[in-house]
């Protein structure tokens, strides 16, 4: 971070003295626009190749963000999750009902009218059809209604909840589409019966939208668990966990470990990670070719134009104006490739797409959002493509020397 | 040959033109090398040479449901099947989370069996065998993962259990080769240590690796065990070996369609910018041309000629981009491979090299073409007049 930083300080420097020289200085800015428009062929197409990395840039770090968005806004401050110890991941834990029992009552959990605020649940993982015709895990979620009240992220958008016993699932909005099964009104098969699909609901961008729900007993009874999977609690005071953990750490009869809430959606975001350094590594390395190219286009602009250069020294501009005039040039033709490919990146918006997360071994379906924000990266990364590989050649037409601009070359 | 003095000198006139797209050439194909190769990696997982007359049975709800062990008694009563082998994936780890490689609870007795190929056989004796089936608490790694962790046969290694509530301590009785480096990086141990560590386990199995005695023998098998377990209390699934290892690779998603989408981007971006340098260094020689002309040059040999130059151009790029995509593969073996073990097997194989090279050399082609044959076109007399 503080490498980037320093590497970033002197272009920014540069780039403020472009800003300052634009004011100061007469910059026949008019000119080096009609120049990049009289070689139009040769702007467009470089314009091109920009905007195209560009565009890979934007759609990547969407992807990037996509993936993580699809954990994160996933739990509060005063919950916390018990697990068995090295499970990792609320697939691999389980919880016997005697401890969950224990849990239950601990005096650090907080109590409504209704009960304590705990929800005991089981996740299991079944194979669902995908609308290309192949299979992929999808976690299927059974908990307790205090568990539903736990979580004030999800909302129900369409029918009703599950009732317990009745074998009834809830499905995200979000796989509706991806998965040509989970239709509200339809039914899915589990453990040998058929479960009706009784309502879809909004999991405010967290996990929850790729996972299926039901009630805890049927879930239970179907795929044969003997066991809870996890508790899910509410604390009295969210400056209690770290007493509440240590408690459950204490307690010989349970063998359990206690985990912010926040904190276990942490562990999960690494999902995104190696797609995320792969992007960045395809993003960085397409950068290079791409400067190389705006390079390649700036020097034969400036080889062509000696003459010119020449008429505007004699003129009376001075070399650091040529050098901001021809680095002007440059930017603005990485600025058009720039805004070009983020708007070419606006077509991957709304695409929907799934992977694996290996972490929770289950689908997380996740929808490229190129917004605001990506496209104005994606225009600031061309600037830095147009500082970067417009130097070199600007330098030069700076330094050309007079008597032999004068003479045209 | 004669004629390459000529289009070396024509790419030399302007080296810092040159050597800036040539630049740009050899990363634009070496991401196009990485990421292809790391399709064709995939591919390859599902194509195993070794896998052709293995089978995979295993709930029909998922990998994360158990059949009762039990079933091993039907499946090897069945002629086609020469062995059977219970598989149970324990997901546990050495010192640390992140250290990640496969280790199975598996059936010691049948193991080497049913898995010949990967364990190459031939190199290992009947005693080391004799030796793993004797201890208990015994289990076999592969080379690769044991050069990596330093250890030796005798070594214990205490796992630690993600999926599975026990920390087995194993000893190393083997260590064994194997022709593929993902083979290599797996860890064997006795069912046993699982089903007595962990209550809930007794009597049950993730998967049964089926080795058949005839391939042709498949399909007929596959129907008949899953006709046999149909609408039972635990229905199987039946299947391939690659068929089971594609259902693992398709769990990536569209991550393969966003890497075709890069791809296409990537060449799209190349073609562009090859033709655009093209362009202008052939716009510069525009009275050089009219001169060759007027030396007598028909225009189609003009026009071969710069065709000749855009090709050897591309083909330097395209050479230096996949030598370096070849540099760097070990790189990305070792950083992928430890997330998900198929990449282990990563590598750059001639025929992307070669699909990259041919796509680059049509690029080359295309880009050139179109400046070239613009400028062979225009009148001689035009040409020449701009000759200073």
């Amino acid at each position: 971070m503080i490498l980037a930083g320093l590497l970033a300080l002197p272009l920014v420097a540069y780039l403020l003295w472009l800003v300052w020289a634009l004011v100061a200085y007469p910059i026949p800015l008019a000119y080096n626009l009609r120049s990049l428009w009289q070689r139009k062929v040769s702007t467009l197409s470089t314009a091109a190749a920009i905007a195209l990395v560009v565009g890979i840039f934007v759609v990547v770090l969407s992807l990037a963000q996509g993936l993580s968005l699809a954990f994160v806004s996933s739990g509060r401050e005063d919950q916390a999750l018990v697990m068995r110890p090295n499970a990792r991941s609320e697939l691999n834990s389980t919880i016997e009902r005697d401890k969950m029992r224990i849990l239950k009552v601990h005096p650090l959990v907080l109590r409504d009218e209704v009960g304590p605020l705990a929800s005991a649940e089981v996740v299991v993982v079944k194979l669902f059809p995908v609308a290309d015709g192949t299979d992929t895990n999808v976690t299927v979620r059974g908990l307790e209604a205090t568990g539903r009240r736990m979580r004030p992220q999800v909302q129900l958008v369409e029918g009703r909840w599950f009732r317990p016993g009745l074998s009834e699932v809830v499905v995200p909005r979000k796989m509706r589409g991806r998965f040509p099964g989970l239709e509200l009104g339809g039914s899915v098969r589990m453990g040998g019966r058929d479960w009706a699909i009784v309502g879809t609901f909004d999991g405010g961008n967290s996990s929850y939208e790729s996972e299926v729900w039901s009630d805890v007993s049927d879930v239970m009874q179907a795929f044969r668990r003997e066991a809870y999977s996890t508790l899910l609690v509410r604390l009295q005071d969210a400056s209690r966990m770290d007493t509440f953990i240590q408690a459950v750490d204490d307690d010989k009869r349970l063998k359990l470990e206690a985990l912010p809430e926040k904190a276990y959606f942490k562990t999960l975001t690494k999902a995104g990670e190696p797609v995320k350094v792969l992007g960045n590594l395809i993003t960085l390395i397409l950068t290079g070719a791409a400067i190389f190219a705006a390079m390649n286009t700036m020097y034969a602009a400036v080889a062509g134009r000696t003459r010119e250069i020449g008429t505007l020294r004699a003129l009376g501009f001075r070399q650091r104006e040529i050098l901001a005039s021809f680095q002007w040039e440059a930017v603005l033709l990485c600025l058009v490739g720039g805004l070009l490919g983020s708007g070419l990146a606006l077509f991957a918006n709304g695409i929907r797409a799934g992977t694996t997360s290996f972490q929770t071994f289950s689908d997380v379906s996740f929808a490229f959002t190129i917004t605001p924000g990506l496209m104005a990266q994606g225009v600031a990364f061309s600037l830095v493509m147009g500082l970067v590989g417009g130097f070199l050649p600007a330098w030069r037409a700076s330094r050309l020397p007079l008597t032999e601009a004068m003479k045209g070359g | 040959m004669r004629w390459l003095a000529l289009i070396w000198k024509s790419l030399l006139r302007s080296r810092r033109r040159t050597l800036l797209i040539v630049g740009s050439l050899v990363l634009s194909v070496f991401t196009v090398a990485v990421l292809q190769s790391l399709l064709t990696t995939l591919d390859s997982v599902t194509n195993n040479p070794n896998s052709g007359n293995r089978l995979a049975v295993r709930h029909k709800s998922g990998i994360t449901q158990m059949l009762p062990r039990s079933y091993e008694t039907y499946l090897r009563q069945q002629p086609e099947v020469e062995t059977v082998c219970a598989l149970q994936w324990f997901g546990g780890y050495y010192q640390d989370p992140r250290n990640f490689f496969a280790n199975f609870a598996s059936d010691e007795t049948t193991i080497f069996q049913t898995f010949r190929e990967e364990f190459g056989l031939s190199s290992i004796t009947e005693a080391q065998v004799k030796e793993y089936l004797r201890d208990g608490a015994g289990c076999i790694v592969g080379e690769t993962l044991a050069l990596k962790n330093g250890w030796k046969v005798g070594d214990v290694v205490p796992l630690t259990g993600t999926i599975f509530p026990i920390n087995p301590r194993l000893t190393i009785r083997l260590i064994f080769k194997s022709s593929r480096p993902s083979d290599e990086n797996v860890m064997h141990f006795h069912y046993k240590v699982l089903e007595e560590g962990v209550p809930r386990m007794k009597g049950l199995t993730g998967a049964f690796w089926v080795r058949v005695h005839r391939p042709e023998d498949i399909p007929r098998l596959i129907d008949r065990v899953d006709r046999h377990y149909a609408n039972s209390a635990y229905e199987t699934l039946t299947e391939t070996e690659s068929a089971f290892n594609l259902a693992f690779v398709k769990m990536l998603g569209n991550i393969s369609a966003i890497i075709q989408g890069i791809t296409i981007a990537v060449v799209l971006a190349i073609l562009i910018v090859t033709a655009n340098t093209m362009g202008t260094a052939i716009r510069e020689r525009g009275p050089e041309i009219a001169v060759f002309r007027a030396m007598g040059f028909s225009a189609s040999r003009v026009l071969s000629l710069l065709l000749a130059e855009g090709v050897l151009l591309v083909a330097l790029g395209a050479a230096l981009g996949i030598l370096l995509a070849q540099a760097a593969a070990g790189g990305v073996r070792g950083a992928l491979g430890a997330v998900m073990p198929f990449f282990a097997d990563f590598e750059i194989t001639s025929a992307t090299a070669l699909l990259c090279l041919v796509g680059a050399l049509a690029v080359g082609l295309l880009s050139t073409f179109i400046p070239a044959y613009a400028a062979t076109r225009r009148p001689i007399t035009e040409g020449l007049r701009s000759v200073g």
